[in-house]
């Protein structure tokens, strides 16, 4: 009996053994390698950097502002009048058309993924603010960037959709239940924040090739921000904050004018090779008959004039027995292909220029306005404008945007938004065009999810 | 007795009750003088091998050997125990008896003797308290499917299984009495072999396995032939020892293990063919094009843009081709061979198993499944029979090769008129640039090699008659690694792209899992009363790895598969996880007398898969039988041969989230920008979630009549599960679209299964017997605090099924304005998503079952299945966009609206115009879009002919045609009413015959 006890007390021993050996601490997992904390991306410059450029990144291969097919450079091209759809996507297809709804898959895309990116700024900014041993100049940088990132996003989204809100905090039990702040609140934000970060940005480039935004890229979109706002003397000061910068900045010849080394980018985006050139190269250039997405439209190219060094340049036409089509040439290779001297611009000196010319033929700057506006024609082998009017000038401004910046982020669209000539200038050319077109619908998942955010935009 | 309160002393660890309980309970046995005895076991036939001799209440026993000698040493007041699988066992009180001559009765229902294995412990069917179904080999063998879960669709009462994909190596979708999480991913049951859990986590990663639905079930590396049995746990009794993972229920998975006897072989092969069940009835070129046209001028858009290739005399306007048939109307090939060598002797018996499987599929092309599997099974027993090991080892390496590409859905939208596959030269044809040619696709491929190792061993060793010590080790590593290859070829010419644009896409994982369970098992007997426990701990962990990346920059095509020669390399994921799991588990067992039956179970979890503070549950169950047939009042009449009541009441819970959810970290991107990859936010963190609890109650009745030959089960259930873990679905504001979360909400499923198996004919030529089961489940949501406030308030409605979804009330179409119209229910002129989509579908089945039929006459043998499932489901509208764009569609569209009066059964044809996009995709989401889709299948057909022993003296022969998704009786309007998972290849119908041979 006493032998049995034992040997009973010995096996139900080692099934112990078996248990406490594990216990509390068995069940809890160490940190996996694949992942780092959050606490500790901050703490050291060159993590904070990689969460700083991931977003960078994202802006480049899926975001409004990319240079993939459904990227404001082409959607917006298809929505305005600057592009032909010849292909069988159904995105596309309502754009092209202006038939848009608020179940596109793709539409949503440009809605979440800016949200998204907004998010990874505002953690950033959280990080940083919270971060103990970086460098206070350090800090500063990516601060700064962080700010410039979330009004930039921001500046797109209340121009593609009017009233959004505008998020800085990454807490969830605030943004699942925001709602829509008016346009003008909007861009309140945004200067504030590019306000914020020119205080912090710096005025070298930290990178040869231009792809992290110095304080001039925070001028230069102060400057875009102020135009559309229509306040004349902001924006004429700030792109004189850029093109007085004239050792850092200065044109350069057309064919360079998309080269990596180009003197008259003052952002563009590193690409994710050192060998890979730009998205847009892969979405505008075909080789054969018919184009396989699009074209550029009839309309964009009848309106060159006809000494346009750019219409050349920047534009190449292929043509077969039967018939011909030109695509935007200013990239001239596709992503994966040629050698890679080719980087996504997203600032560039001309539009400062036009910005200025505009800004000050508004505020009857008439003189000045045409000196600017004829830097801008004589650098694309034309000859002074003939415009003397304030309107006149500003008109040519206008007309001068869309030679010199068709199929980049949709400046086209937008210019016509702005100026009020939307209606005007498409219905005659898209049966599909309604007035309430200027705005794109919010993704239908967001209503249902968010009722705050109701009502959706007129149209839809 | 509550488990909680005996569990709950100290954090996740043994408390001492338990201990005192099992030494209170402890006897001890007296021994007396033992004698040799020997004899010889004997059937009708012959001598009987490997038959289990056993003193009663001892840990003596051996077996018979070849020639069905034994020998044992007994005392005159032991009782010794003949038993053999599919006999009655005999017992004798040894007395004054030195030599036995035994002869054992093959029996007949043998429900008294079969044994259902519960996991931890076996209990005999008869004296189960919980609710387990089971199938066995033989049904399983008369299938021709690769997964294993294929072979048990209509078997089994409460038990849902349809198939993802007709694609071989694809997954299925497995219900086990309804969805109890709201969370799609969190209703996967747990899967045992051989008493190993194996992870049925998706292997495959969307960017590399989307041919297979994104999904790539582990358990396709299984072979149905080496499983003996699969036994599901359904009820709380049966699953409470399973505690968090049980909630969903538990499939144990047994493989075949040898026989004492002369060494047997067996050697069988099939082949067969295998086509699509049904095509769609899709519209001709004439009706096409007549509705290409008329879309076209209803928006207004004349001439034809450039684009409209198939209506704007691009291509030939009369031309017609069957798409379905050309690009899924081919032949999947099946084969298969099987051998297996089996035997051993009294202390030792072995199985070996090895399997050639090979399919081919339905697409154009040279596309194979290819899977090789060999099993071996080992049991040895000391010579006094008290101490046992066995080890049960299976590897499985499969190869799939697939289009990248599912060409299902382009089969069925490509214009009927569009131009010939291939030009006269015989290349792909691009018809100039205007044709995206849907075999380009076929010039990229998917290809997966995936390895499996599962090894289990059991070493138990009987300290005292009554007490055993067992431990279990197991072990299973998954290794996979899948590809997608797409060459810039696949690209139509006229974008220019070059090999640099090739992409190769590859997706490895590694997952390896070990497993210990020492156990504890204590029988003993007072006079009526019978008491069994159980005492027993796990420790698991299971450590995952997975590396996705991306190669491109390739220097041509036909290096496309040469990682080493892409010019560049990206790495998108490299996830490292581990998931560690700790428990402790006991179940009590008492029963008079085989009457009176009363079952506890339960189990402490902890999971890595929380936060701290969180890791820990208890869930318990108890279960009680009634066997009223053995009462002595019943036991005289000769009606009812068996009776039983049985209830049980419990919980278990759901820790399937996923790991590391609640931790707060960055991610690498695998994407670069100035040189360096980046890091972004890997989720909204939420450290607070916990344990999903399942309350399971359910109550059941068996019955059994004329000596059981006829048997009549059913059982109620309602299963409640609440504190719902959940990726509560968030706006993009946030940044991301969900959080994991608990969620108070109650889920219900509610429902009553019958099964009824009747011995129809019994003769000595011919004998016939029938199996039916039906299952009906309720799902409720039973409550949702918040609900209203929630981002779920359009998705869920308490009262309705969290299957249903809300649609449109369909009214027609406008006679003015040629667009469908539904009712508008807040009559503010707008019909919107909120206010509008007011009716409610539940798209889960009303009830199921199946009908199983097996006849047998002298030599043949023939076994016939119906499947049937009462349901609605969405409809062949959810295939295709708009009427009147570049998409093919159903011919059933017909008298569409043309001009103002029309009554029309469809809207006006259109283009592209948004008002009638909306209204159609309204009319997808409306009471129109979702139709019956009940259907009644003659799912399997099995007939085999056995050639007499006579012809072939010692060697046994049997022929089988055996055929699969045969014959489909429905007025669903799609393609396969069974499938759900729309737009991708829908189940094969297969036919094959085979030959097996045993000597």
């Amino acid at each position: 009996m006493k032998t049995q006890y034992r040997i009973i007390k010995k096996s139900i021993g080692l099934l112990l053994i078996f248990a406490f050996a594990g216990c509390d601490d068995f069940v809890q997992v160490a940190l996996p390698d694949s992942q780092l904390a959050s606490s500790a991306v901050f703490e050291d410059k060159g993590t904070a950097t990689a969460a700083l450029t991931s977003v960078y990144s994202k802006i480049r291969d899926y975001s409004i502002l990319s240079g993939a097919p459904n990227g404001i450079s082409h959607s917006l091209g298809l929505y305005a009048d600057e592009l032909t759809y010849f292909g069988v996507g159904s995105s596309p297809t309502d754009l092209y058309h202006n038939e848009l709804i608020s179940t596109d898959p793709e539409l949503k895309e440009l809605w979440s993924t800016a949200y998204n990116q907004i998010y990874a700024a505002n953690a950033i900014i959280k990080g940083i603010t919270e971060s103990t041993s970086l460098a206070t100049s350090d800090r500063d940088v990516v601060k700064g960037e962080a700010l410039f990132v979330r009004a930039l996003l921001h500046f797109y989204l209340v121009n593609l959709y009017g009233d959004v809100p505008y998020i800085t905090t990454t807490d969830y039990a605030v943004t699942s239940k925001v709602s829509r702040m008016s346009v003008d609140e909007v861009y309140v934000l945004i200067k504030k924040d590019l306000n914020e970060a020119i205080l912090l940005l710096p005025s070298i480039y930290l990178k040869p090739d231009r792809t992290r935004p110095n304080v001039y890229v925070a001028h230069a979109l102060l400057a875009r921000v102020n135009l559309y706002m229509g306040l004349w003397a902001e924006a004429s000061n700030e792109a004189s904050a850029v093109l007085n910068q004239t050792t850092l900045y200065a044109m350069a010849p057309l064919s360079t004018t998309f080269k990596k080394t180009s003197t008259g980018t003052l952002w563009q985006l590193s690409a994710e090779s050192a060998t890979y050139n730009t998205l847009e190269g892969g979405t505008f250039i075909f080789t054969a008959l018919p184009p396989p997405r699009s074209a550029l439209s009839p309309t964009l190219l009848l309106s060159f004039e006809a000494n346009d060094i750019r219409k050349s340049s920047w534009i190449k036409t292929i043509t077969n027995t039967t018939s011909s089509f030109s695509h935007p040439n200013k990239y001239k290779n596709k992503q994966m292909q040629g050698t890679a001297d080719e980087l996504s611009i997203l600032f560039r000196i001309e539009e400062q220029y036009l910005i200025r010319a505009e800004a000050r033929a508004r505020q009857g700057e008439l003189s000045s306005a045409k000196e600017d506006l004829n830097i801008i024609r004589n650098h694309a082998g034309l000859g002074n404008t003939a415009a003397v009017t304030g309107e006149e000038i500003v008109a040519a401004v206008l007309n001068e945007r869309r030679h010199e910046l068709f199929t980049e982020l949709g400046h086209r669209f937008f210019d016509l938004k702005r100026t009020g000539q939307l209606t005007a200038v498409l219905s005659p050319l898209k049966a599909g065009w309604n007035a309430t077109d200027a705005l794109f619908p919010l993704p239908n998942t967001e209503l249902l999810l968010n009722s705050n955010l109701l009502p959706q935009n007129p149209g839809y | 007795m509550n488990k909680n309160s005996l569990f709950k002393a100290r954090t996740g660890c043994m408390p001492f009750s338990l201990l005192q309980l099992l030494l209170l309970f402890w006897v001890a046995i007296s021994s007396a003088q033992s004698i040799p005895i020997t004899g010889t076991v004997r059937d009708s036939q012959g001598v009987l091998p490997g038959v289990n001799v056993q003193l009663k209440n001892k840990s003596v026993g051996t077996f018979t050997d070849g020639s069905g000698k034994f020998q044992i040493s007994a005392s005159p007041d032991d009782t010794i125990v003949f038993s053999s699988i599919g006999y009655t066992s005999i017992e004798i009180i040894v007395g004054t008896q030195t030599n036995l001559n035994i002869t054992l009765k093959l029996n007949e229902t043998a429900l008294d003797e079969v044994l259902v294995n519960a996991g931890y412990y076996k209990v005999k069917d008869k004296e189960r308290t919980g609710n387990i179904s089971k199938i066995i080999a033989k049904e399983i063998e008369n299938q021709p499917v690769t997964n294993v879960l294929a072979a048990m669709q209509g078997r089994m009462a409460g038990v849902n299984i349809t198939q993802t994909t007709g694609v071989p190596g694809g997954g299925f979708d497995i219900q086990i009495r309804g969805l109890n999480s709201l969370r799609a991913t969190g209703n996967a049951p747990l899967y045992l072999i051989d008493g190993v859990p194996y992870s049925s986590e998706s292997i495959g990663s969307f960017s590399t396995s989307s041919v297979l639905v994104g999904e790539n079930s582990p358990l396709n590396s299984l072979n149905p032939d080496t499983i003996s049995s699969i036994e599901v746990l359904k009820d709380a009794d049966a699953t409470a020892i399973y505690g968090s993972r049980g909630a969903n229920g538990v499939i144990l998975i047994t493989t075949k293990k040898g026989k004492a006897g002369k060494t047997q072989y067996k050697i069988s092969s099939s082949t067969g063919a295998g086509s699509v069940t049904r095509f769609m009835d899709l519209m001709k070129t004439e009706q096409y094009v007549a509705m290409r046209k008329q879309g076209y001028s209803n928006d207004g858009i004349a001439p034809f843009p450039a684009n409209a290739y198939d209506v704007n005399g691009t291509w030939d306007v009369n031309r017609y081709t069957d798409w379905q048939k050309v690009l899924t109307g081919g032949t999947a090939k099946y084969n298969t061979i099987n051998a297996m060598v089996s035997g051993g002797s009294a202390q030792t018996q072995f199985l070996f198993s090895a399997n050639i499987l090979n399919q081919t599929t339905v697409f154009p092309g040279d596309f194979k499944y290819k899977k090789l599997n060999s099993h071996l099974s080992v049991n040895h027993a000391s010579l006094d029979q008290k101490f046992k090991i066995s080890f049960t080892g299976g590897y499985t390496i499969q190869y799939n090769n697939l289009p990248y590409l599912d060409l299902t859905s382009e089969s069925r939208l490509l214009s009927p008129n569009a131009p010939a596959l291939y030009d006269a030269d015989g290349n792909l044809n691009w018809e100039n640039n205007t044709f995206n040619n849907p075999l380009r696709h076929l010039k990229g491929d998917f290809d997966a090699m995936t390895h499996d190792f599962i090894a289990n061993s059991v070493l138990s060793y009987q300290i005292m008659p009554s007490l055993e010590v067992t431990t279990s080790f197991g072990f299973s590593n998954t290794r996979h690694q899948e590809s997608t290859a797409t060459p810039y070829t696949v690209n139509n010419p006229s974008l220019g792209l070059g090999s640099a644009s090739s992409l190769l896409s590859l997706n490895n994982v590694n997952r390896q899992n070990w497993i210990v369970e020492p156990q504890l098992n204590w029988n003993y007997t007072f006079e009526k009363l019978a008491v069994s426990v159980l005492l027993g701990t796990t420790v698991q962990t299971q450590n995952g790895d997975q590396v996705v990346y991306k190669g491109s920059g390739f220097t041509s095509p036909s290096m496309i598969h040469n990682i080493g020669a892409a010019a560049k390399v990206s790495v998108y994921q490299n996830d490292k996880t581990a998931y560690n799991y700790q428990a402790f588990f006991s179940r009590i067992n008492l029963n008079w007398d085989g009457i009176y039956i009363l079952n506890f179970t339960g189990r402490r979890d902890g999971s890595s898969r929380f936060g701290p503070g969180k890791q820990f549950a208890t869930f318990s169950a108890v279960g009680g039988a009634l066997i009223f047939s053995a009462m002595p009042l019943l036991k005289t009449q000769s009606l009812l041969s068996f009776g039983k009541l049985r209830m049980s009441y419990g919980t278990t819970g759901s820790d399937q989230i996923g790991d590391y959810q609640f931790l707060d970290t960055y991610n690498n991107t695998g994407v670069a920008y100035d040189g360096t990859i980046g890091l972004e936010p890997t989720r909204l963190f939420n450290p607070d979630f916990g344990w999903e609890t399942n309350k399971k109650l359910e109550a059941g009745l068996e019955l059994g009549f004329l000596k059981d030959r006829i048997m009549l089960t059913g059982s109620w259930y309602s299963n409640r599960s609440s504190n719902q873990l959940v990726g509560i679905p968030l706006p993009m504001t946030t940044g991301f679209s969900s959080l994991q979360a608990n969620l108070d909400a109650t889920v219900q499923n509610q429902g009553i299964e019958f099964t009824l198996h009747t011995e129809n004919f019994k003769g000595k030529n011919f004998s016939w017997s029938t199996d039916f089961n039906i299952s009906s489940s309720k799902n409720k949501l039973i409550s949702f605090p918040g609900l209203e406030g929630s981002t779920y308030k359009n998705r869920y409605v308490v009262g309705e099924s969290i299957s249903s979804v809300k649609v449109y009330d369909y009214l027609g179409v406008n006679p003015t304005t040629g667009l469908y119209e539904f009712t508008d229910f807040n009559g503010d002129g707008n019909i919107i998503e909120i206010d509008d989509k007011k009716i409610i579908k539940d798209l889960s089945p009303q009830y199921y079952g199946g009908l199983l039929n097996h006849f047998k006459y002298k030599q043949f043998e023939l076994d016939f299945l119906f499947q049937f499932v009462k349901q609605e489901n969405y409809n062949i509208l959810k295939s295709f966009p708009m009427p009147g764009t570049r998409n093919n569609q159903p011919s059933s569209i017909t008298n569409q609206w043309e001009s103002q009066g029309d009554l029309a059964d469809y809207q006006a044809f259109s283009f592209n115009k948004a008002t009638y996009k909306v209204a159609y995709s309204k009319y997808n989401q409306s009471t129109a879009g979702i139709s019956d889709a009940s259907y009644i299948r003659l799912k399997n057909v099995a007939i085999y002919y056995t050639i007499p022993e006579t012809v072939l003296s010692k060697w046994t022969c049997r022929l089988s045609l055996q055929g699969q998704n045969l014959l489909t009786f429905t007025n669903f309007n799609g393609a396969d009413p069974e499938f759900k998972t729309f737009d991708y290849l829908p189940p094969l119908k297969m036919i094959t015959a085979g030959v097996e041979l045993t000597f």
